[in-house]
């Protein structure tokens, strides 16, 4: 019966979001239509907003009349975007991007400004009933800012601290996974048996869901009953002068908490790059290297000078979002450390902003927090990317 | 069938003048062609009539019917891309009926106008394959058998053998020709190869820089290019230009340059002492160059030297160096004489062009 | 041939049989790097009650039982979850491509003012943290009454991948040829029939990558669903396995177990796929 009444549950919201839609298009259709007649203009602001009254009137109680100005403001915007900025070109792009922006704007774009909202306002713990109840809260202007900048957003691990940090584990992490993957897809670009049955068995770290994967790696770093420290054990018990190297079990979990998380990650990454690398050496054409061997370049020569440069543009984007999703990634750092509640020594930006929010209940600092992440990640991109799209104007 | 009339049509990509007013006329039945350079637009004005691409400013007429706003499939036409446009997904057989399912089309009239369009395209064969797994020329013809099951009014091609290899080209060329002959359509069709212009078409039209250069039966833009650039893109090898002057030597007149001087007879330029002192262009094509030969309406001798020989099989290119200028002459072959040996060579009267050299247009009979 | 030749050629072919040999022996360290952990999980899910935790290496254990399987499906709601998760992730993956589809479309083929914008801000959003947005949707999600049910969930899913998969379908868009769907206008479909009937058919292997995407961003989601939902009866499988593992004594063998359960049909799913995978991120990359 639960069954059953779990599949109605979505399926009547799936059908929800249809007639959403639906009713989304029907709306701007109008627009499109007879945006230039005369009647047009008085009857959206007239007669919408009176219908959207009577129809949703009951249903949300204290917020209608809020709700229905902020609708009369947004139909007034639209009536004129479309009278004076459209005037009924481009009907199609516009219906057909109609649903997917406004989830965005309503899913993506309207939690990012609340954020910015909560920046620089005050909400923690003492000030939620207050917001509960009255729907204000106490603004404090940049202040959440300078906090960031100042304080801690655990207990003792500094802004600068993170930051320095986060770009170690980014660029190790980057690195590492650009390495290893090129030197696995170049491994794989060659004619040898087994090819497929290989690749299938590397992308199965990429594969695994996050959350099985990283548990399941930091069993295995366990001190006692993971397979590392064991196989650290065996390796000692058989060539014993490696202990002189300093080689030795270690307590990775508490004692190299960011090593630990970084090589699980690099674990978990090396596929992806690996397979988009594999891609790109696939797209090259073998005249090529067939002209290269005839003016006699030698592999690495040809890995130089043919493989890296044309190999380069598919790349690139993928080590931007590698780059970007590597400086955001919680996954692996919350699941190793966070839960019980310890380490502080293995925090990113992004890890220590969500425990900010979510452990210690310091919601606007959290709040300037992202931004700050978001601002610089950001302008990174924006850097990088532009200095890659002048690399390609040159060519 | 149908009449098809362009008027003023005017065509702007952002600043982009691609169409400058054109104006052409197609009558019912008739295979037009549409040839010029590449960039000259008349791909553009292909599909504007197809209704694909906005038209700026001028009105097409199908049947005396305005289409302008009209929506493609309201045309009553059928294209064929140049790059086939076969849809992937779907057999030859579906993509052939596609347009008929569309429109709900009674199905045993469906099947038997795609088993006659098969019939005549032999296509019987492949009716349950994918497109993928055909040659170009079958690809080619599916794309037409796509057209033909319409029964539309007007058949529109769009470079339709550009994508062929040179031997495969021919036999589609006569194969759309026999097909002409069959459905006796109004078709347009759009190439940049002039000598599939010349092969098929009723009457071409010469376009270049979004203007209509010449329109006419093929032998009339052969024999009376209006311009230099109607004179340069039809005909193969390329005519002959040599630049010089006019001069009026008492009642003669003479065409003069550096490197030679020729009487021009009066039944090419008529009324003499006008063009006395005009800068022109003189063409001939080599067909018309003849060399080492008398011939009675032939222009005085002129000495040149052979400088490359190329053997055709039954004709022979000769590069010959004439003073300064370069000419090409096409003589029968074997032309026994080394590279480097002088000879002589005249003109055909019968066949020379005059051209104003600012104007770039005929001035010649 | 002389015998000095012979030779060489032979020499090179050992070469080659070496090189190949070292291939083989490189590949065969990584595969086992990669495969290993997954083959742990498993020894440790066969592993009887008392031995849980222990040294042991080999990976099918001494005593091995289908106890824990047994135990996971019987004493906790982990076939709940399951269906939890499975039913949330469908529901978002099948409304995020069904957006993402026509978005990208539009992207792909129309010239409009914003589009350059549009782009811009779907790469942005690619840069916001994780965690930023947690909270605001956790405030709209309880304003809308929505806490601890699937509906909150499948709202707070729904787009998060919407950027992304944009992004990959109007890569592979762009590769299709104008000249179809204009063929497919002259036939007499209108603009959108010609979405409809050729450029969506012909899309099926991004369009299923994007539902991958979707539905493995979904299905392994856990920081919303841990502010989301609180009764064990509402959890997806992330959270339920979180819960096999916070315990004060870790379940291992029953969360071993449920990782199994949880990980082959996906990692089927992605193996199947992973053909498609691979030309439609290059794709996607590339085009920009």
């Amino acid at each position: 019966m639960d069954i059953l009444k779990s599949i109605y549950e979505v399926v009547w919201f799936i059908l929800l979001v249809a007639a959403g839609v639906a009713a989304l298009e029907g709306y701007f259709y109008t627009h499109f239509k007879f945006y230039a007649r005369a009647w047009f203009f008085p009857a959206v602001l007239g007669v919408f907003p009176a219908l959207a009254l009577a129809v949703f009137g009951g249903l949300l109680g204290g917020y209608t009349f809020k709700l229905w100005l902020y609708f009369l403001l947004a139909e007034a915007a639209i009536a004129a975007f479309f009278r004076y900025a459209v005037k009924g070109r481009h009907t199609v792009p516009y219906l057909l991007l109609a649903p997917a922006f406004v989830g965005l704007a309503l899913l993506l774009v309207y939690p990012f400004v609340f954020e910015v909202y909560l920046s620089f306002h005050d909400l923690k713990l003492t000030t939620i009933m207050m917001w509960k109840n009255t729907g204000t809260l106490p603004f404090v202007g940049i202040d959440q800012y300078v906090k960031v900048f100042t304080t801690s957003p655990l207990s003792e691990v500094t802004f600068w601290a993170l930051l320095g940090r986060t770009l170690l584990w980014t660029f190790s992490n980057v690195f590492f996974h650009v390495a290893g993957g090129f030197i696995l897809a170049l491994m794989l670009n060659n004619q040898i048996r087994f090819k497929g049955f290989y690749r299938t068995l590397l992308v199965i770290p990429w594969a695994m869901p996050q959350v099985v994967a990283v548990l399941a790696m930091r069993g295995e770093f366990h001190s006692t009953n993971g397979f590392v420290n064991i196989l650290i054990g065996k390796l000692l018990a058989v060539f014993p002068f490696l202990a002189a190297l300093g080689v030795a079990p270690v307590q990775w979990l508490t004692d190299y908490p960011l090593l630990t998380c970084t090589l699980i990650n690099i674990w978990l990454g090396i596929p992806f790059m690996m397979v988009v690398i594999l891609g790109g050496l696939q797209s090259i054409s073998s005249s090529y290297y067939d002209a290269a061997d005839i003016d006699g370049a030698s592999y690495f020569q040809k890995l130089r000078f043919i493989t890296m440069p044309l190999v380069r543009p598919v790349m690139m984007p993928a080590v931007t979002l590698g780059t970007v999703w590597t400086f955001n990634n919680i996954n692996v750092i919350y699941l190793v450390t966070g839960q019980a509640g310890g380490t502080e020594q293995a925090d990113i930006l992004v890890s220590a902003l969500y425990k900010a929010a979510f452990t210690y209940n310091r919601y606007s600092y959290s709040a300037a927090f992202a931004i700050v992440v978001f601002a610089m990640l950001f302008f990174f991109s924006v850097f990088y990317l532009k200095s890659f799209d002048a690399a390609k104007d040159e060519r | 069938m149908a009449t098809v009339q362009f008027k003023g049509i005017v065509k702007k990509f952002g600043d982009n003048l691609v169409l400058n007013g054109v104006d052409v006329d197609i009558k019912d039945h008739e295979f037009v062609v549409i040839v010029g350079p590449s960039g000259c637009g008349k791909t553009t004005l292909l599909r504007m009539l197809a209704g694909l691409e906005e038209i700026t400013d001028g009105e097409i007429l199908i049947d005396n019917l305005l289409v302008n706003e009209l929506h493609p499939s309201k045309r009553e036409i059928a294209m064929v891309f140049q790059d086939y446009a076969l849809y992937p997904h779907m057999t030859v057989e579906e993509n052939m009926n596609f347009a008929l399912r569309l429109r709900k089309m009674d199905k045993a009239e469906i099947a038997s106008r795609v088993a006659e369009a098969s019939n005549v395209l032999q296509l019987n064969k492949f009716l349950k394959r994918m497109p993928k797994q055909l040659s170009g020329g079958q690809r080619q013809r599916v794309a037409i058998g796509r057209a033909i099951v319409r029964k539309p009014k007007v058949f529109l091609f769009d470079e339709p053998l550009s994508n062929l290899d040179a031997k495969l080209r021919e036999e589609m060329r006569v194969e759309i020709a026999k097909l002409y002959q069959r459905l006796n359509a109004t078709i347009i069709y759009v190439t940049h190869d002039q000598v599939e212009a010349m092969t098929l078409a009723g009457r071409i039209v010469i376009m270049n820089h979004g203007i209509v250069q010449q329109v006419g039966s093929p032998i009339e833009v052969y024999r009376k290019p209006c311009n230099l650039f109607v004179a340069g893109f039809i005909g193969s090898p390329t005519m002959n230009f040599m630049t010089g002057k006019l001069a009026l030597e008492g009642e003669a007149l003479f065409f003069k340059n550096e490197d030679i001087k020729l009487s021009i007879p009066p039944y090419l330029l008529s009324d003499a002492k006008k063009h006395d002192g005009r800068e022109v262009v003189l063409g001939v094509r080599p067909d018309d160059v003849l060399v080492e030969r008398d011939g009675e309406k032939c222009s005085d001798k002129v000495q040149g030297v052979l400088e490359v020989c190329e053997l055709l099989g039954h004709r022979e290119n000769l590069y010959l160096k004439v003073g300064g200028m370069r000419v090409l002459a096409t003589v029968e072959a074997f032309f026994n004489r080394s590279p480097g040996s002088a000879v002589t060579l005249c003109f055909n009267y019968k066949n020379m062009h005059v051209f104003d050299k600012a104007t770039e247009s005929r001035i010649s009979e | 041939m002389s015998a000095d030749m012979k030779k060489e050629m032979s020499a090179a072919a050992k070469r080659r049989r070496l090189n190949h040999l070292l291939l083989h022996a490189g590949l065969f360290l990584f595969a086992a790097a990669c495969v290993y952990p997954l083959l742990r999980i498993f020894s440790v899910s066969l592993r009887p009650g008392d031995k849980l935790v222990s040294m042991d290496l080999s990976l099918i254990p001494a005593g091995a039982t289908f106890v824990s399987y047994a135990k996971l499906l019987g004493d906790t709601m982990f076939l709940r979850w399951l269906w939890n998760s499975l039913l949330i992730t469908l529901a978002t993956s099948f409304i995020g491509v069904s957006l993402a589809s026509t978005a990208a479309y539009a992207f792909s083929r129309f010239r409009f003012p914003g589009k350059k914008v549009g782009m811009i801000l779907l790469l942005s959003s690619q840069m916001i943290p994780a965690g930023m947005l947690i909270l605001p949707l956790f405030l709209m999600i309880m304003k809308l009454k929505l806490m601890n049910t699937y509906l909150g969930m499948i709202i707070a899913y729904s787009v998060s991948s919407l950027p992304f998969s944009i992004w990959i379908l109007k890569g592979y868009y762009d590769t299709i040829p104008r000249s179809l769907e204009e063929a497919a206008l002259v036939d007499g479909t209108s603009q959108v029939g010609a979405f409809w009937r050729i450029i969506l058919p012909l899309s099926t292997p991004a369009l299923s990558i994007a539902f991958l995407f979707n539905f493995t961003t979904a299905w392994n989601e856990y920081l919303v669903a841990r502010v989301v939902l609180f009764s064990s009866q509402q959890y997806t499988w992330t959270l339920g396995l979180f819960e096999l593992q916070g315990q004060y004594i870790t379940q291992w063998g029953m969360f071993a177990a449920g990782s199994m359960l949880v990980t082959i049909p996906v990692l089927c799913v992605f193996l199947y796929s992973s053909k498609w995978l691979i030309s439609g991120l290059t794709l996607g990359s590339v085009k920009g």
